[in-house]
């Protein structure tokens, strides 16, 4: 079986993202066709600006329309806490929590060499510039639990504890292996309440 | 029509985030060798898959075939290895055993032998006998004896050509020691005393490493012969582990 040209264009787009298989694909594929024209239009266009006006913090590598980010260059916020997390969208879920209100850096994964992320790649030099700059206090490691994240953890600690900054690691409570971005906001916050020096 | 649900002892090679909330996992298993499953849901954190398929995790499996993948159903695990996520300096030594043993293992072939190992160097790497030294020894005893279990046992008795006992050379294409005589090609010199100690390390149990004492100088021999061998018979190139190991482990002065 085959579909005209264009639509097996749209299905192979659909069938890139994240968690969508073939059949998911083709389902959207027909509902946007059921659409009228304008629905679609407003959905390429809203897919574009984002791609456009949205880029990487270059200070906490977040995602943000300006540079600084909101949270970098908002001065109420507590310049001496500093919390790293793996991906730009944990930002978010710390922020929805609304217990956090220090800054953050985003390493953008985990030390993981067969993916080809090293200490350069996770931009931990730039991290260390950072929290020598602000006289930190304290660093919250919030990466994922699991065995990347853990031993970057660890990694982070054995280098920020010898300038005299506090390092804690948030307390999931959980069994091992989840990632932070599908814990509840109680669960996330209780983590954060919990954190443990390292 | 093959039983689509089965069960096996395993251990992880890799785990890697798929789709929205899933893991791909590659497990090294005693009677099917190498091969990957996708844990369902694994990344939510009340799932109860998460635990057991995290990397070097050392557990029983229930799975089911899937089409193109098998599929986790149930997990019961046997040994965590947690101090490769409490020690940052640890962590890719035991990271390189499972890419070596990932990268030397076939699908679908026994690989007894490789779990044995596998399993016996996470345990050393953890425990608290080996300092530097010994985890770098023991990554060469491992894998020498790898690459014995998969065919290509170096020849480390006496030149493999003339059997002169007196060797000073090693040829990675020839993969074994030469005498002054045969020495040609790709032959780069070796010392006696690393050539004693590779022998050591291929036929001694791993856990023996702690035992050794060998020269910084002989340690460098036997990593460059090492990398050499790798490259010309199973054409891999620099183990990314082994760049994090030296990251990570800067030689102290
Ligand atoms: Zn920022
Ligand atoms: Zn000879």
């Amino acid at each position: 079986m085959s579909f005209p040209e264009p639509l097996q264009k749209l299905i192979d787009e659909f069938s890139r993202f994240p968690g969508i298989g073939p059949k998911t694909a083709q389902r959207l594929s027909f509902f946007l066709l059921s659409r009228p024209r304008e629905e679609a239009a407003a959905l390429a266009r809203a897919i574009l600006e984002a791609k456009d006006k949205l880029f990487f913090c270059s200070l906490c590598g977040c995602l943000t329309e300006k540079d600084p980010c909101r949270y970098c260059s908002d001065p109420r916020r507590d310049q001496k806490l500093f919390c790293v997390v793996q991906e730009p969208r944990d930002v978010l879920r710390l922020e929805q929590t609304g217990h956090y209100h220090g800054l953050y850096h985003v390493l953008h994964g985990a030390l993981s060499p067969l993916d080809g992320l090293g200490p350069e790649e996770l931009r931990l030099p730039q991290l260390l510039q950072r929290l020598v700059e602000k006289e930190a206090e304290e660093l919250i490691v919030a990466t994922n639990p699991n065995v990347e994240g853990d031993a970057t953890a660890a990694y982070i600690a054995s280098l920020v504890k010898p300038l005299n900054i506090k390092v804690t690691r948030i307390a999931f409570g959980l069994p091992v292996g989840g990632d932070l971005e599908y814990a509840d906001d109680l669960t996330l916050s209780r983590a954060l309440e919990g954190r443990r020096e390292m | 029509m093959a039983e689509r649900s089965y069960k096996t002892d395993a251990l992880v090679l890799s785990s890697r985030p798929l789709g929205e909330a899933d893991r791909l996992i590659e497990l090294l298993t005693w009677e099917r060798g190498k091969l990957s499953a996708v844990a369902r849901g694994a990344r939510k954190t009340k799932s109860r898959l998460a635990a057991g398929v995290d990397l070097f995790t050392y557990g029983h499996y229930q799975l089911h075939r899937g089409r193109s993948l098998d599929l986790i159903t149930g997990q019961e695990v046997k040994e965590h290895f947690t101090a490769f996520r409490e020690d940052a300096s640890l962590y890719p030594f035991g990271l390189f055993l499972a890419e070596l043993a990932g990268r030397l293992v076939r699908s679908e072939e026994p690989a007894p032998e490789t779990c044995r190992l596998l399993l016996e160097g996470w345990r050393l790497l953890c425990g608290k006998d080996l300092d530097l030294t010994g985890r770098m020894l023991l990554c060469r005893a491992f894998e020498l004896k790898m690459m014995s279990s998969t065919g290509f046992r170096p020849h480390l008795e006496n030149c493999l050509l003339c059997h002169a006992p007196e060797t000073l050379y090693f040829s990675p294409s020839q993969g074994g020691l030469l005498c002054r005589r045969c020495a040609g090609g790709d032959a780069v010199r070796l010392s006696a005393g690393t050539a004693a100690l590779a022998r050591r390390l291929l036929q001694a149990p791993l856990e023996q490493v702690k035992m050794l004492r060998p020269l910084a100088q002989q340690l460098r021999e036997l990593a460059a012969i090492a990398a050499a061998f790798r490259r010309y018979h199973f054409d891999i190139g620099e183990l990314r582990s082994l760049q994090l190991i030296k990251l990570l482990n800067p030689p102290s002065r």
